[in-house]
């Protein structure tokens, strides 16, 4: 399988977000693609197929916590909370993330 | 890792149905909200998922082993033949390995062994009681404690006195050191004299192993002592090397010396420890001054592991014995590893479609080597298991034999963990070396498939190269040892030993205390043993060759014009028939004899006369010798004998006559010479002894078999390499025959066509015998010129005169080789000569 630059980008990107949106509290993964959509003003889908792979690669990481509960209309989720790690790599993914950000936005404004 | 490794193994039912049902909530709700977030591919997202928790390594890894079990079912001659080569050469490695680990490692049966020292005063390894107290006095040490190790004591058990090894200790010795007990307690600080702690084996030979024997009492030198408690069965003696004492009491004479051990304060380096002692040894010394310092060289060495072993240069001589049995044992294993990557390889090569297939359909080289290996990985597990099992039957097996050692000295082969890892990292080497080669041969040859054979035909030929050439090596070490044996068993020890006794008697203490007493007992068992019916003569001596032995290091002055010379000799003291009864050939002057009192006399042997008394005629001079004594006058001159092993250079050997020296000791031996065969004599001497004091105890034996220990090393030699060598012939003949075989398999078109076109059947046979001869040849000029250095070290154990480049050694092994080469070649030649050339070329 050969890798290109683009794909992990969008992996460190979509991890940034995930660990954004936890931030407030623990939710389950369909509450997570849904807070992305709605934060991005319904701009980003979160694609099952790629947030549930992205879920577990950070739980390995210790990033997140999992842990099973009931959601809202009492059915059994699992609920991802952001660990002290996590919160850690989230300020330094924010930190890199903006740097590359405004750098993309100053050559483009030229 | 490992655990996560495990957790995912059993979790794996589990984390899938998590994951199914974490999909179908994300669907359900998506459903619930009319969103349209297109659903993924199921199937991927479980895939990627489990690729992440790397379930698909370790099902790979299963799904191979299962494979290759299966695919070993099939050819049951592997499945025997690999594991049992294997199982041979790892049995015999951890058996080595578990030996010199117990010999050499062991760590004493004391708390925490790591922060004991072994204390040396004035370059003394044993010292007076009063320096152990200064010295636990001073506070430098957490614990003092002494034990004196070269004791023996009379045990009488109600019918017979009998001679055991006994320790005599300080009373602190068991509290400070912290030994840990079986049955009832070690000796108290506040304990009388009369106490005694029994090692297991000792209980259990005498008293049955009754636990109700603790308070029970015992005669010992005929001091009635109270037994408080049992040593643990495999108790292990802070000397080590496998020590094993019977009795322990309190120190009880004042005149015993003791070695010292001192516990560290936590915390203390052993430099920090050094300096303090300095200081407290110059204190000792000025406050109870003897006739030598005790601040002069001190030593302070740990008691436990490899650091015991670099303070004590004697044991590296042993330590480097163990090594070079453990390469030569490691060759071993590197033959069967061989044998075993030979018969892989035979089958790769019948899998050969099998691997072209699975290329050809994409599998990648990785996961084919993988799953090559773990077939290898099968066999190995299976050889440790056995190897394992043999390993601590043969070491217990060869630690049980008792050894023909003056002192007490049986290993505790114990299961060990460092033992297992050695045959861990073992098994790992021998499942690479068996597997890689094979494996990496297959999945290489599948790609270039017109290159395959001859590839192949060469790796094999390589192997087999290197095997005899391993062979060789082990061979031509054990033949060196079996070359040694000989030397050694016609070496002669300087006195008979066919037609002699020995009798090693250790006097009661209480009864004996004065020289006189000694002497009175000596003239007695002397007239005793003499009236024997058969006994032809009969002396005491301090010492016999081999069983014991004194040196001095002294200044020889010679009155006659004064001239001095630094000497070292072996000395004895021995009543004046004892070179009749040894039959030592006195070849100038006399012995001695009763007309000699008043006058210091004494014999020389001719080495000592060569080395120190120059051009002087030796019978009349007379010299001075160890410190403060008057001169002494050399009345004889005899041959010398072998004093400590049967391989030393001649050694000068003074001898004085007993009832000349003060008699300090309550060891005394006796020599008999006897008309009749002297192992009839042993139960007349036995007795003989008892009737003149029943409570001194007596070791009567053959001189043959008292001076077994001289003959050990090469004995323990010859044994052990030998058949090592021999284990190594055999499984390098196999190597061989297989690869003669293989190689008349694949030329039988050839050979078909040779004989068609007229070749006889003598031409064949010589092509494959001459093939053989050159495999055979190479291995073996290797295996000799590297068997030139391997062997070096093993010079110090041989008998002078026979060299590590022992050409009859080298020679033999040679012939060997070659007899091996053709007997290995026989079933191939005559199947080559038994080669159709019709069905021969119609084949394929």
């Amino acid at each position: 399988m050969g890798k290109s630059a683009q794909p992990t980008l969008l992996q460190g990107t979509l991890d940034l977000l995930i660990l954004h949106a936890l931030q407030p509290g623990a939710m389950h993964g369909y509450a997570i693609a849904q807070t992305i959509h709605l934060l991005s003003d319904e701009v980003l889908r979160v694609e099952e197929g790629s947030l549930y792979p992205a879920l577990y690669r950070l739980e390995l990481d210790g990033a997140i916590s999992a842990e099973w509960g009931l959601s809202e209309n009492n059915r059994k989720a699992k609920y991802y909370a952001i660990t002290k790690r996590g919160r850690k790599l989230v300020t330094e993914q924010h930190a890199t993330w903006t740097r590359l950000s405004t750098a993309v936005q100053r050559v483009l404004a030229r | 890792m490992m655990r996560r490794l495990f957790l995912k193994l059993f979790r794996r039912r589990r984390l899938q149905q998590d994951l199914e049902t974490e999909l179908a909530f994300h669907r359900a709700m998506s459903g619930e909200h009319h969103n349209p977030i297109p659903l993924g591919n199921e199937a991927v997202i479980k895939e990627q998922a489990f690729d992440l928790w790397r379930f698909n390594f370790i099902e790979n890894l299963w799904r191979d082993l299962i494979y290759g079990a299966r695919g070993l079912r099939r050819s049951p001659g592997l499945v025997i033949g690999a594991p049992l080569s294997l199982a041979l050469g790892i049995g015999v490695n951890a058996a080595m390995f578990s030996l010199g680990v117990e010999f050499l490692f062991s760590e004493p049966s004391v708390r925490d062994a790591a922060s004991l020292v072994s204390i040396r005063l004035g370059g003394n390894s044993n010292s007076p009681e009063e320096a152990i107290d200064f010295l636990a006095a001073s506070g430098l040490f957490q614990a003092v404690v002494g034990e004196d190790l070269e004791a023996f004591s009379n045990f009488n058990d109600g019918t017979e006195t009998h001679r055991v090894f006994a320790v005599y200790t300080t009373k602190n010795y068991f509290t400070g050191l912290g030994v840990p007990m079986l049955y009832g307690r070690g000796i108290l600080p506040t304990d009388p004299k009369e106490v005694a702690v029994l090692r297991y084996q000792f209980w259990r030979k005498y008293f049955n192993s009754d636990p109700s024997v603790i308070g029970r009492r015992i005669n010992m030198d005929g001091r009635v002592c109270t037994i408080v408690g049992i040593l643990r069965e495999h108790h292990r003696t802070p000397l080590g090397f496998g020590f094993s004492p019977d009795v322990y009491m309190p120190r009880w004479l004042d005149t015993t010396n003791l070695a010292i051990y001192a516990r560290l304060k936590p915390g203390m380096p052993l430099a920090e420890a050094r300096a303090g002692l300095d200081t407290v040894a110059r204190r000792l010394d000025a406050a109870k001054p003897t006739t030598y310092k005790y601040a002069q060289s001190i030593s302070v060495s740990a008691m436990a592991g490899y650091a015991r072993l670099s303070s004590q240069p004697e044991t590296m001589t042993i330590g480097i014995f163990f090594a070079v049995l453990l390469a030569i044992t490691g060759l071993v294993l590197l033959i069967a590893c061989v044998n075993v990557a030979s018969l892989l390889l035979a089958r790769a090569s019948a899998r050969r479609g099998e691997i072209a297939i699975r290329l050809a359909l994409g599998a990648s080289r990785g996961r084919l080597l993988q799953q090559l290996l773990a077939e290898s990985v099968l066999l190995a597990l299976l050889g440790a298991l056995f190897g394992l099992a043999l390993s601590q039957f043969t070491a217990t097996l060869l630690a049980r034999i008792p050894l023909p050692l003056p002192i007490p000295i049986y290993l505790q082969i114990t299961p060990d963990w460092r033992v297992a890892a050695y045959c861990a990292i073992l098994t790992t080497i021998a499942t690479l070396v068996c597997g890689l080669l094979p494996a990496l041969q297959s999945v290489k040859e599948s790609i270039a498939p017109n290159l395959k054979r001859e590839s192949k035909l060469r790796l094999r030929r390589a192997l087999v190269i290197a095997q005899i050439a391993t062979s060789v090596i082990v061979l031509t070490t054990g033949f060196l040892f079996l070359r040694n044996l000989v030397d050694a068993n016609s070496i002669s020890p300087g006195f008979d030993v066919r037609h002699t006794l020995r009798a090693d008697v250790n006097l009661p203490p209480a009864s004996y205390t004065n020289a006189q007493r000694k002497a009175n007992y000596v003239d007695e068992v002397l007239r005793a043993l003499a009236i024997i019916p058969g006994m032809e003569s009969v002396a005491a001596a301090r010492l016999t060759p081999f069983t014991d032995n004194v040196s001095f290091g002294s200044r020889l002055t010679f009155p006659d014009n004064g001239q001095q010379t630094e000497a070292y000799f072996k000395w004895n003291a021995v009543t004046p028939a004892f070179f009749q009864a040894m039959n030592i050939p006195i070849r100038r002057g006399r012995t001695f004899s009763t007309a000699d009192r008043g006058e210091q006399v004494v014999i020389v042997n001719r080495t000592f006369v060569q080395r120190f008394l120059g051009n002087r005629q030796p019978i009349g001079t007379a010299l001075l010798w160890g410190g403060g004594k008057p001169p002494c006058r050399i009345v004889g001159v005899v041959e010398g004998t072998k004093t400590v092993t049967i391989g030393e250079e001649p050694q000068p050997q003074l001898y004085e006559p007993l009832e000349q020296i003060d008699n300090d000791r309550l060891r005394i031996q006796f020599v008999m010479r006897s008309a009749i065969p002297p192992a009839l004599q042993l139960d007349t001497v036995r007795r003989t002894l008892r009737r003149i004091d029943p409570m001194a105890g007596a070791e009567v034996e053959t001189m043959y078999s008292g001076i077994g220990l001289a003959f050990l090393p090469s004995q323990v030699g010859a044994v052990l390499l030998g058949s090592i060598g021999i284990l190594g012939l055999l499984l390098a003949t196999v190597g061989l025959y297989g690869v003669m075989g293989y190689s008349v398999v694949r030329r039988t078109r050839e050979i078909g066509i040779r004989i068609a076109i007229g070749a006889t059947r003598s031409d064949i046979s010589r092509m494959v015998l001459l093939d053989s001869a050159r495999l055979t040849l190479a291995g073996s000029a290797i295996g000799l010129f590297v068997a030139l250095f391997l062997t070096k070290p093993l010079a110090m154990f041989l008998v002078p005169g026979l060299k590590p480049t022992d050409p009859l050694s080298f020679g033999a092994v040679l012939i060997i080789m070659i007899l091996t080469g053709v007997l290995a070649a026989w079933g191939p030649v005559r199947r080559a000569m038994g080669v159709d050339p019709n069905i021969a070329l119609r084949y394929e």
